[in-house]
């Protein structure tokens, strides 16, 4: 019995003995989900960081699916398994603010300038004074639309890059579909975002300034006809999750379809499409007051925390590479957004040789990266809250019934939606 | 005396070591689980923060719709697919084991060969050959059995039957394999006694193989049973988080979305999680009633 546990305890002072060895290596880790967008855009960041800190490593984990969930089960386990470094999409980050308080290191008191960021990522991540995350990258949206399918069915190309209402896409929308057979928005029916998208555009919110749920709002509304309209036209082109959605468009099944800057990439994998692709302003919502041709998808931002091993060294990085105005730091920019599509929102990185660029891979060689950016600064800000997953949820149902004519009213929509919110959340 | 006592408490000794690493494992995943579930379930738990409510995640549960509708999908499921699979498996293995001589350990093989590739590979696969525009549409209309394509994911019937199928696709070779254990193991004897009474091979079946196959037949169905309950990876991966509008949302995975995606709502999801054990318990009882019986 005696030698067993002394052999025991020797084993565990070994292992305790090899956890003070990595801490003393400065080994920062990073979680983040796709090696092409968010993880390339993080190796950069590390080489950069690196010239200057050649002592620090820093480590970028890929991982693929349900971040969140992953997260949460190391946060119940009182960090156990955590990295120092998580990347958040927007969206999902006030839901852990408000259920996990105090896991994020204030990078405010760290000494992080917030108004060089884009303002509508910044309060999001913001609370009692504390600012929690490094702004990653904006969502801003467009109308992607292929000119090549617009020539076949008799239309000017260059009559719809201008600011345009979702009545104006409707009537092009059956055109297309009556000259050449083709639905002219890839839509996925396994998401809200179209919808979500349309609201925010009018600066329409989805949750009352006290927090609680209100759907029942004229952009809401407005919005879910427009989905209706454009479903009954046969104008949505309907896939079943992400990647049925990308290849619908890549391969040409759908003539275009709405969605962010950070697509581009997504784009440009597929070579035979290059000159055929032309982005046109976000559709605007025509009757709802406050409308604007310019709405956000998506978005994401860097986290640190509190309990991380290396949690100055992890700040530093943040802070040195992310949000300075040191010249290698807007170079960065330029390159990220050069590589993979990735916008910041670190407002003096804006004035990059890439912004200004045109992009042979377009129509015309549109200038879209300049063109997203102008869009940008119109984008209404959205609150999101602890509970906007269980909103999109319920929605979710609630659009897929009205699309069936199981719900035949928006008015029916918001009912369903609601009923279905108010029994998932207490 | 002195000499023995000492070994049987040597032995003693032994057996305790020898189990104490299963009792160990068993304390730390089971026991202090279900402890700690005792005090979960009457709490409001919204991640790091949680108040006393005591019977209050019950009361929530009688009131939540769509819970009662995702337990009501595990039954419609378990209704339809459990027989055609526990039927079909016991076809395959009677042709298997009589039928067929040639290949038999190849055909074998191929039928288990799906119970052990990965949940989520083949909900993945599963998924891609049944979108709108997959394979399974272009193969079928190129045919000319279909004329339109089928929402195979994007249907509320369709998408049920999507699960089924797959469901069944990945677990009849694994339930054929004990069917086939359990021919094998009745004796060849009481058929040649059955030829000689003149019993034809229908008879034989229904009269010989059946009866002496209930033992496995209960354990294929109760194993199924449960199963059936903790559905989770097929409606999460394949039919996308249960869609098309709730429509495949069994309970293990709306359990899952209020801890992990909608909530961070660990008490109530551990209430709802109780009334999937009491189920489970239930039908097993129920199950080894009903078949049980027999064989007194």
């Amino acid at each position: 019995m005696k030698k067993i546990l002394t052999a025991v305890l020797t084993l565990a002072m070994l292992a305790g003995a090899a956890g003070l060895a990595t801490a003393q290596a400065k080994k920062v880790t990073v979680w983040c989900w796709d090696p092409n967008f968010n993880g390339y855009s993080m190796k950069q960041a590390a080489e950069v960081y690196n010239k200057a800190h050649p002592e620090v490593t820093i480590e970028i984990v890929d991982i693929p699916q349900q971040i969140e969930s992953k997260i949460e089960a190391g946060l119940q386990a009182g960090g156990a398994g955590l990295p120092d470094i998580a990347l958040f999409q927007d969206f999902q980050i006030e839901r852990f603010i408000a259920n996990y308080p105090g896991i994020f290191a204030d990078l405010k008191a760290a000494g992080v300038d917030y108004s060089q960021f884009a303002a509508y990522k910044v309060g999001i991540m913001s609370e009692k004074g504390k600012v929690y995350g490094i702004p990653f990258d904006t969502g801003s949206t467009g109308l992607y639309l292929r000119s090549d399918y617009l020539k076949q069915a008799g239309v000017n190309p260059d009559n719809y890059l201008k600011e345009l209402t979702w009545k104006d896409i409707l009537a092009l929308g059956k055109t297309v579909k009556a000259k050449i057979n083709k639905s002219l928005i890839a839509y996925d029916s396994t998401d809200y975002q179209f919808l979500r998208m349309i609201v925010q555009s009018t600066g329409g919110q989805f949750f009352d300034a006290a927090g609680k749920l209100n759907l029942n709002t004229p952009a809401v509304k407005a919005g879910l006809q427009v989905l209706k309209d454009l479903n009954d036209a046969g104008v949505l082109y309907q896939t079943e999750g992400w990647n049925n959605w990308v290849s619908a468009f890549n391969n040409g099944d759908a003539a275009g379809m709405v969605s962010a800057v950070w697509l581009i990439g997504t784009l440009k994998s597929q070579p035979a499409n290059a000159g055929k692709w032309m982005v046109a302003p976000t559709p605007r919502l025509e009757g709802v007051a406050g409308a604007q041709n310019a709405s956000n998808w998506g978005g994401s931002s860097w986290y640190v925390f509190d309990k991380a091993k290396n949690k100055a060294a992890a700040i530093d990085f943040l802070k040195s590479v992310w949000a300075s105005k040191d010249p290698a730091s807007l170079g960065f920019y330029n390159t990220i957004l050069k590589g993979a599509g990735a916008m910041g929102t670190y407002l003096p990185s804006r004035t990059g040789a890439t912004y200004t660029a045109s992009d042979e891979f377009f129509y015309k060689n549109q200038k879209v990266y300049a063109d997203f950016a102008k869009w940008m600064e119109k984008v209404p800000a959205v609150r999101y809250t602890a509970n906007f997953n269980a909103m999109g949820t319920a929605l979710t149902a609630s659009i897929s019934k009205y699309l069936k004519g199981d719900l035949k009213t928006p008015d029916a929509v918001v009912a369903d939606a609601t009923t279905a919110y108010n029994q998932q959340v207490q | 005396m002195n000499q023995k006592g000492a070994f049987a408490k040597y032995l003693n000794r032994m057996g305790w070591l020898f189990v104490t690493p299963a009792l160990v494992l068993f304390s730390v995943f089971l026991l202090y689980p279900i402890v700690s579930s005792l005090y979960l379930v009457t709490r409001k738990w919204k991640g790091l923060t949680d108040s006393f409510i005591g019977m209050g995640n019950f009361v929530r549960m009688a009131n939540d719709s769509l819970f009662w509708h995702s337990l009501g999908t595990n039954f419609f499921l378990m209704a339809i697919q459990i027989p055609i699979m526990v039927i079909l498996a016991l076809v395959l293995a009677v042709v298997l084991n009589q039928g067929i001589r040639r290949f038999r350990g190849f055909f074998r093989l191929m039928f288990f060969l799906p119970a052990v590739t990965s949940l989520v590979a083949y909900s993945i696969l599963f998924r891609i050959l049944l979108q709108t525009n997959g394979m399974a549409n272009n193969l079928l209309m190129g045919m000319g059995v279909l004329t339109e394509p089928i929402a195979w994911l994007n249907d509320p019937f369709w998408a049920n039957m999507t699960i089924i199928v797959a469901l069944t696709w990945r677990w009849t070779g694994y339930n054929m394999i004990f069917f086939l254990v359990g021919l094998q193991n009745i004796d060849n004897e009481i058929y040649e006694a059955a030829e000689m009474d003149g019993a034809n091979k229908v008879y034989q079946f229904f009269r010989i193989t059946l009866p002496l196959l209930v033992p496995v037949i209960l354990f294929s169905a109760v194993t199924s049973t449960s199963g059936m309950l903790q559905l989770f990876d097929e409606p999460n991966i394949l039919t996308n988080q249960g869609g098309p509008a709730n429509a495949t949302m069994t309970a293990a995975l709306y359990i899952y979305r209020q801890a992990f995606v909608l909530n961070s709502d660990f008490g109530y999801a551990t209430a709802l999680s109780y009334m999937i054990v009491i189920l489970a318990g239930f039908f097993a009882w129920a199950q080894i009633r009903i078949l049980g019986g027999s064989k007194k």
